[in-house]
């Protein structure tokens, strides 16, 4: 079992986000914090999990948010779901996960472009190589800076 | 707001051999060269490898996680002070002893400097040492939850007498000092992360709320939580409130 091992996230991973790092330091947004969400094997469950991220968002008045994934495979409906149930609420939402050449979308949607790969490997694929393909400080500012644009873009058009 | 306030104090490792005891005085970590728990039937033994930096040129078994030792001195995960080590990290393996790997989705055995990318928040750097943590186990051992949590239970027995060690350690000898704030800029947009983690059964598990910082003991899982979102402060965060068992 285990997630692809070059997407996995170790615990190390965990103590030193970049994702935290970087949002966490930025004086231009105003951080809330980082909230933890499951990949359940039912799927009304997956349904279910993804609708409380959204609806905690909206209560704690959240303007975006990016949308992060530990693996891929099975776990990315839960991820478009996740994004969309988001979305749907008016928050900004973009997203970041391993795509390559090997998990792309079976399915799009108009969160689909709002998802930015975290593939590093030449080949696009699952390496086997622990950290390769691994979230890094380029792909969480990267993440921030769209994030920002999104946020402006949605706000000008309401 | 003192209670926002994380404190880290790196400790820089710059060497680490194996001894009678566990000790850890002017930068040389050391680590007994067995680790022999009562080890309850379907394992065959848990091997202890040193690896120096540079030379990663060894065979491992597949990599089940990478793991700081960190320790909590003062306060809960999230406040007060962290002693943490720097130039070590734990990194835990497993196969059956006829060869059969523990991940079916992908396995990293091979040579370590083939299956490790160096450098990256997730991984030790080229100049750290690793402690290999290799655990063996019966071809017909029972794969389950149960029986896998446990494997990274022994990971974490290890690592404790090394905490015990780091909590006593003067603060003047650490190398750095950070102070982490839950930082808050009102009136600017709100933003928070959300991060879609392995749940779905054994060995796609996340702990979170350990006692320890990146430990295990009294850590709730995401699966007994059935995949609920919990919310985490950005020192929680920070200080290991998340221990990976993927």
């Amino acid at each position: 079992m285990g997630v692809g091992p070059s997407t996995k996230e170790t615990t190390l991973h965990h103590f030193r986000d970049p994702l935290v790092d970087v949002f966490g330091a930025d004086p231009d947004i105003d951080f809330q914090g980082v909230v933890v969400v499951g990949t359940p094997q039912d799927n009304t469950l997956k349904g279910l999990v993804g609708q409380r991220v959204a609806k905690w968002l909206q209560a704690m008045g959240t303007n975006g948010a990016v949308l992060s994934a530990d693996g891929w495979g099975n776990s990315d409906v839960d991820f478009m779901n996740t994004m969309s149930e988001i979305g749907d609420l008016g928050i900004s939402i973009i997203g970041l996960k391993f795509i390559g050449k090997q998990a792309t979308f079976v399915v799009t949607n108009e969160y689909t472009p709002f998802v930015l790969d975290i593939n590093k490997s030449k080949s696009g694929t699952e390496t086997t190589v622990v950290g390769e393909n691994n979230l890094d400080h380029r792909d969480a500012n990267k993440a921030l800076g769209f994030l920002k644009l999104k946020m402006r873009a949605d706000h000008s058009k309401q | 707001m003192a209670d926002d306030a994380l404190k880290i104090r790196s400790f820089s490792v710059n060497n680490v051999s194996f001894g009678k005891h566990y000790a850890f005085e002017n930068g040389n970590l050391v680590i007994p060269e067995t680790f022999q728990p009562d080890l309850p039937v379907g394992y065959d033994s848990i091997k202890l490898r040193i690896i120096k930096p540079h030379h990663l040129d060894v065979p491992t078994n597949s990599i089940m996680d990478i793991v700081p030792i960190s320790a909590k001195v003062l306060g809960k995960i999230g406040t007060g002070l962290t002693h943490t080590l720097t130039g070590v990290y734990l990194l835990i393996t497993g196969a059956t002893t006829d060869g059969t790997q523990l991940h079916d989705f992908g396995s990293s055995d091979g040579v370590l400097k083939d299956q490790l990318k160096l450098g990256q928040a997730g991984t030790p750097g080229p100049d750290d040492f690793i402690i290999m943590f290799d655990v063996l186990l019966q071809p017909a051992f029972k794969y389950d939850r149960d029986f896998v949590t446990q494997l990274f239970d022994y990971s974490d027995q290890f690592i404790q007498p090394i905490r015990k060690i780091l909590k006593m350690t003067n603060g003047r000898y650490a190398t750095e000092t950070h102070t982490f704030y839950n930082e808050r800029h009102p009136g600017k947009p709100k933003v928070a992360v959300v991060k879609e983690v392995a749940g779905q059964g054994t060995m796609y598990d996340n702990l979170l709320f350990p006692k320890e910082p990146s430990g295990m003991a009294a850590g709730v899982s995401i699966i007994d939580l059935n995949n609920f979102p919990v919310l985490l402060t950005a020192n929680e965060y920070r200080d290991g409130a998340i221990r990976a068992m993927v």
